[in-house]
């Protein structure tokens, strides 16, 4: 399907995503992925082309963690970015040295 | 390719160990070039093992055509008998069945076999020209090995040398493209014919009596009776008491049995299979994990895995040898059924670090063999004299027990000058030559102590004198004092976290001996964890090979260092010095690995917690959900009130199945729980008999739940059977098998991710029927409403405030339970069934045997035609589709004067601690896997839910509805499981497609119930669903009307009278499919030809079910098996396979399904249909794969396919 200008749903969708991301650069965001490691948490950074380049706080693996890692927005699949409108993104802590017996 | 092998069976003499144990009647596989070699080898050494004498394993590459000449040089007619191989069945199956061309081989004859090898795997091999068990039978004597197809285009050579070889349990495989490996076969086998040095019976030295059966792998054992002698002769381990050092090097040099040799980090396969013919076995592996399929990322992690008699998997560790952490040194492979450990069913994988050329000696001066480095991986760095490589930097004594490791006992030693140099960067307690934990991960400490107390563990005060548990150090006084309730601990963490253990021994030095065993003096003990990642050298809470002892006396403290990287299930520990001597009194726990994050809280305060077996987990980002844990035992040596001991064995100190069963140091027995008017029908009632005393796991209607599943002790089977809750069998795979049942053995972990969809008692139970009988169930009790001391989950909506009374235990018969009708009906259709619960006599073969007292399911329309005879009893199998909403009416017409024992004692089978238990009238029906209010429609009548049972003339409606093509489900009856279940009272549900319609394959007319059926569905093609029930327990009486003593009565060559064993409770009984049974000696005593017993041209076909199909039809097996021993049985089906996990088309594909016991269902689809992809029509037999007492018993039968068509068959339509 095209629009007058030849632009495709998905270019419309691309653009529209890139222009929210760089929107909200410097706020946290929530994000899951189909493809591994599933889950990220952290702020944005910027945005090389349509690559969001992410301060990552917490995904699954914890290796990965305290990182920036580039993620192409075609491999997202939910995200949630926190604007002071609507709920917090939790700060997940290991909690492990906490409670110790 | 045709790839061609020719094998000679023959007899030889095997010699198991390097004491002298043999096998005079031995038979074995061999490659033709290797015969006289080995023949002339053993007659050399008539008391040394010969490394040629292994069992047979050949290789062969993915879709080749193997072409085996196989010649018998034994003295009766035998045959290779190929597992996962496709072949004609006429010419190939390496048996005589149906009306197949006989394809075993007489005396001094050959035959050619040709098998399609269509996938890479284990191709199990072994004879069925003699399916005799006992030391007439040739499996237990070693008829058996394996076909290993690997990739194409692959090539394999001896580890040693370099050279490609052609037939070896080790080999290298190397592929143009994919990383060489280190291929291992690990042959379990058990129940071979042992004598010792004198040609006589091994003796025990400690009891003077007759030595346990064989556990052995690859024609090898190393039992404990044997090393223990040195010890006692004063020849080596001075001081030691001989448990402890079992399998320490350092006492005793390297065992006979298998030792797996690698560098560390070498991608490996082992190859494990089954080839015994008994018993079901628990392969642990140390240090390692494994996908459960190796094809299937979202398959379970697993580093103890249960197999069953004629059955296999490839265990590929993760990350290769060592595991993540790259550890190196001795990790004992063994089978964790202690009493098989013992007998000597274990071996080593030995991980160097340093090249072993052939030029190096362990430390008791035998030269290590050369191991060549795989050829794409960087060799290790050669020896030196400042690093020598493991386990030359070990400062240990030849003769004497391994030393303890460094740093990590306080007060203990520091490093010796070696192990500085074999250290990692920053050695510290628990971490010393392998550092599992990466930087910056959080810590978390528990101070542990290893106690012995009292435990009383039910109502009736049967009680462990001498229990053995783990507490934390902050709890010692109140679980001393009696203030908190002893319970297995079970410590909390989340994944991502360093686990430091402060390990203190405060046991006594001696366990003390009584009339279940003999004085032992377990002065050492260790913590042995799975799972976590760990220095295996100086963490491993053991004493293997080379390692050091990691243990400690008593009054010391030992740091151990484990990291936790994933979310990892429940992990099991124990001590591993004396676990045979005392685990099952009680010494196991377990760690969880929870999601990152996760906080863990009291579930009644809402506090912060760090142990429980029941918890609350609150977490962030995923569902909170409440944890519970469940550990099954058995061999629980208890005493009643008054200090009698309750199933003590023959002798003290005899494994031979002492003691009763427990289930988190807890049991509820049934025989206490009659009501005043003695109906077992009420034992489950919380109404009756109060709530029972082993877990009772709260939550609220709608929560998330995750069991873990455990077995802490000590030797058999158990089923954990969850009614009304389902789980994916693969936790991370939506298109797994939803489950209700689970088998376990020792040391295996299960976690079962679910919610609960209503309220009411959910009944959680080991269900086979003797530990059902001795306490093994719970309750998982999900309230409607708010109860004060139960947080609700932070994630969930509160709820409503109480509005009426918690039900209370008055004594009284239960309420009726509610109408079903309060459910509604959601669109789609109704399915209505009038069942009627009726007593008959059920015949089982055509030689007479029977059950003149059967109980039965069935159609009212089909009753009367039962009655007179005119319809054989069959067990009910009835079908519904998904959407459908099924109304199942019962009624019982049981009959007082038609029970066999109606003073309450059912004498045979028996269970352990037979006690009055009169039969009821009332019965029930319960159905797996589909969905149902319990407390109105479960079909039993459980804690504080209302009676759902009916009695004599009365009926009930139970509504339930199918939400998911589940396929196979078992039914029984739930009000008297000792009368009424191996009896007959138990069916299948099988829940189809949408829009499925069932028709007789015969008449092509629709029906209601039947085994054998057409499936037709608009949008999918017509399939042949065949129903196999497969059960045991059953009391049979011969045609003259006398009790038939399965298993020993159907043995076909009987020991002498002074050598029969005694028959374990759960052996006890007959066995078959679908109330029929065809026993092989009924067949024999009529043909005394072994090779011919499976042959219809000789006695017809035989009374078990005769599935019949055309070429390349689908064919879907339904197989369930719902009662109810605790030997569980594995099904395999000639010249087929099946998809493990069904809707996955990666899963791996075989020829059999294990573990089947009470509560296993399976959906089979065969590959390719009838005949496989080859298309090969005739007979193929269906069978259990349990050579001692299944295949003897008539648990087998014949799937017929025709390649031409049948008048009485119609086609399919197509």
């Amino acid at each position: 399907m095209t629009n007058k200008v030849n632009k495709t749903v998905n270019d419309i969708k691309e653009e529209a995503l890139v222009l929210y991301f760089s929107k909200n650069i410097g706020r946290r965001v929530f994000i899951l992925t189909e493809a591994f490691p599933f889950m990220f948490i952290g702020k944005i950074k910027g945005l090389l082309g349509d690559i969001l380049i992410l301060d990552v706080q917490t995904t699954s693996v914890p290796a990965l963690e305290g990182k920036v890692w580039n993620v192409h927005i075609d491999s997202i699949d939910v995200f949630y970015i926190e604007t002071g409108i609507g709920a917090k993104i939790p700060h997940l802590k290991d909690n492990a040295e906490e409670d110790v017996t | 390719m045709i790839r061609k092998y020719h094998v000679v069976a023959i007899p030889i003499r095997l010699v198991l160990n390097s004491f002298g144990d043999h096998n005079p009647n031995g038979m074995m596989y061999v490659l033709k070039e290797n015969e006289q070699k080995v023949r002339d080898l053993v007659k050399k050494n008539p008391f040394s093992p010969v490394d040629l004498v292994r069992p047979l394993v050949i290789r062969a590459n993915e879709g080749e055509i193997v072409e085996i000449l196989f010649e018998n040089k034994l003295d009766f007619n035998t045959g290779m008998h190929f597992q996962q191989a496709e072949y004609d069945v006429c010419r190939s199956d390496g048996a005589n069945v149906g009306l197949n061309k006989d394809s075993t081989v007489a005396p001094f004859d050959s035959i050619l076999y040709r098998l399609h090898v269509v996938k890479e795997g284990t191709y199990f091999f072994s004879d069925l020209g003699n399916p005799a068990s006992g030391e007439k039978g040739s499996n237990s004597n070693g008829l058996i090995g394996a076909l290993l197809v690997e990739t194409r285009f692959s090539w394999w050579t001896d580890p040693e040398t370099g050279k490609t070889i052609n037939s070896g349990v080790y080999a290298d495989v190397h592929h143009p493209l994919l990383p060489s490996f280190r291929e291992y076969a690990w042959i379990f086998h058990d129940e071979m014919e042992v004598d010792d040095l004198t040609g006589n019976r091994p003796i025990n030295h400690l009891t003077n009596q007759e030595e346990a059966s064989f556990h052995g792998a690859n024609y090898r054992f190393e039992p404990i009776n044997r090393r223990q002698q040195l010890i006692a002769e004063g020849v080596v381990g001075p001081n030691t008491e001989g448990e402890e050092v079992h399998h320490d090097s350092w006492v005793f040099g390297d065992p006979s049995t298998p030792i797996l040799r690698g560098y560390v980090g070498d991608p490996a396969k082992i190859r494990v299979i089954h080839g015994g013919v008994k018993e079901t076995h628990v392969f642990h592996y140390h240090v390692h994990q494994w996908f459960s399929d190796p094809q299937d990322l979202n398959s379970e992690i697993l580093d103890a895995q249960a197999i069953s008699p004629q059955s296999h998997y490839t265990v590929e560790p993760l990350y290769g040898l060592g595991s993540l952490q790259g550890s190196i040194g001795d990790a004992i492979i063994h089978c964790h059924l202690y009493p098989h450990f013992a007998a000597g069913m274990w071996g080593l994988n030995r991980v160097f670090n340093t090249l072993q050329d052939g030029s190096q000696c362990y430390p008791n001066g035998v030269p290590i063999k050369s191991l060549q480095p795989l050829p794409d991986r960087k060799a290790p760095p050669k020896p030196t004299k400042e690093k020598p490589g493991y386990p030359n930097f070990i400062p240990g004594k030849v003769g004497y027990k391994a030393p303890r490791p460094p740093l990590g006992i306080k007060g203990g030693r520091g490093l010796t000058e070696l192990e500085r140099n074999a250290a990692v960067v920053n050695p510290r307690p628990g971490a010393v030559f392998a550092d599992p934990t990466p930087k910056g991960a959080p810590v978390r400490e528990f101070n542990i102590s290893l106690i012995e107390l009292p435990v009383t563990y039910n109502k009736q005060g049967w009680h462990d004198p001498k229990a053995r548990i783990f507490v934390l150090d902050e709890e010692l006084d109140d679980v001393c004092s009696g203030k908190k309730e002893p319970e297995p601990l079970v410590i909390h963490t989340t994944a991502h976290t360093a686990i430091r253990i402060n390990f203190t021994n405060k046991l006594p030095h001696i366990l003390d001996g009584d009339a279940f065993q003999l004085v032992t003096r377990t002065y050492e003990t260790g913590f042995h964890i799975h799972f976590v990642k760990f220095d295996v050298l100086v963490n491993d809470g053991a004493n293997v090979g080379w390692n050091y002892d990691s243990s400690v006396l008593p009054g010391e403290t030992i740091q151990y260092e484990y990291y936790a990287d994933v979310e990892l299930k429940a992990w099991f520990f124990h001590d591993h010095l004396f676990p045979n001597a005392h685990q099952q009194h009680g010494v196991f726990g377990s760690g969880v690995v929870h999601p990152r994050f996760t906080e863990f809280l009291d579930s009644a305060s809402g506090e912060k917690v760090t142990r429980g077996t029941q918890i609350t987990a609150r977490n962030p980002i995923i569902p909170d959900y409440r944890d519970y844990v469940l550990f099954a035992q058995d061999f629980a040596l208890l005493f009643d009130k008054d200090g009698k001991p309750l199933q003590p064995p023959n002798f003290p100190g005899s494994d031979d199945d002492p003691g009763l069963f427990g289930v988190n140091y807890k049991n509820e027995p049934l025989q206490f729980r009659l009501g005043p008017d003695c109906d077992p029908a009420y034992t489950f009632s919380s109404y009756v008999n109060g709530d029972p005393i082993t877990p009772i796991f709260r939550a609220y209607e709608g929560d998330s739940i995750r069991i873990r599943l455990l077995q802490g002790a000590q030797e058999e089977s158990h089923s954990l059977n969850v009614h009304g809750l389902r789980w994916q069998r693969q936790r991370s795979n939506l298109n797994t098998k939803l489950e209700e049942q689970q088998h376990i053995g020792i040391s295996e972990s299960f976690t079962m991710e679910t919610y609960i969809p209503r309220s009411g008692d959910y009944l959680w139970a080991f269900e086979t029927e003797e530990d059902l009988w001795n306490g093994l169930w719970g309750l998982i009790r999900a309230y409607d409403e708010l109860v004060p001391d139960l947080i609700p989950l932070s994630d969930r909506p509160i709820p409503l405030k109480r509005s009426r009374p918690l039900p209370e235990c008055k004594g009284n018969k239960p309420p009726q339970a509610g109408n079903p009708d309060k459910v509604l009906i959601e669109k789609g259709p109704v399915r209505y069934f009038d069942i009627v619960a009726f007593q008959v006599p059920i015949v089982y073969n055509d030689f007479g045997d029977h059950d003149p007292h059967g109980i039965i399911f069935a159609l009212r329309k089909d009753m009367d035609a039962i009655l007179e005879g005119k319809k054989k009893p069959e067990p009910l199998i009835i079908r519904g589709n998904v959407g459908d909403t099924v109304e199942v009416t019962l009624t019982s017409l049981l009959k007082k004067e038609l029970f066999p024992f109606k003073d309450g004692i059912y004498p045979y089978p028996e269970v352990k601690e037979q006690a009055f238990y009169p039969p009821s009238l009332r019965i029930s029906l319960h159905p797996q896997l589909i969905q149902y209010d319990v407390k109105t429609s479960s079909g039993e009548t459980v804690g504080f839910n209302g009676d759902q049972t009916v009695g004599p003339g009365e009926s009930r409606t139970y509504r339930w509805w199918i939400d998911s093509q589940v396929g196979a489900c078992g039914m029984w009856d739930m009000a008297d499981i000792r009368n009424h279940k191996s009896q007959g009272a138990f069916g299948a549900f099988i829940a189809e497609p949408r829009g499925t319609e069932y028709v007789d394959p015969y008449t092509l007319k629709p029906v209601k119930t039947g085994a054998n059926v057409v499936l037709r569905n608009p949008f999918l093609p017509d399939v042949r669903e065949f129903v196999m029930i497969l059960h045991d327990g059953v009391r049979l009486l011969d045609k003259g009307g006398k009790v038939i003593i399965d298993p020993l009565a159907g043995v076909l060559f009987p020991p002498p009278e002074d050598e029969v064993e005694e028959v374990d409770t759960y052996d006890q009984g007959s066995r078959g499919f679908n109330y029929r049974s065809e026993r092989l000696l009924n067949r024999y005593r009529k043909h005394p030809v072994l090779h011919d017993l499976f042959s219809s041209d000789v006695f017809g076909d035989p009374a078990t079910p005769l599935f019949e199909s055309y070429l390349s039809d689908p064919v879907t097996i339904r197989l369930v098996t719902p009662a109810e021993r605790r030997r569980s049985h594995t099904f395999h089906l000639h010249g087929h396979r099946w998809r493990f996990e069904l809707k996955n088309l990666n899963s791996r594909t075989e020829s059999f399904a294990g573990l089947n016991v009470a509560g296993t269902t399976r959906n089979l689809e065969l590959l390719g249909g009838a005949g496989a992809y080859g298309r090969f029509p005739g007979d193929y037999l269906y069978r259990s794969g349990n050579i001692n007492w299944d295949i003897e018993q008539g648990m087998w039968g014949i799937i017929r396919i025709h390649s031409e068509v049948q008048e009485h068959l119609p086609p399919l339509d197509q």
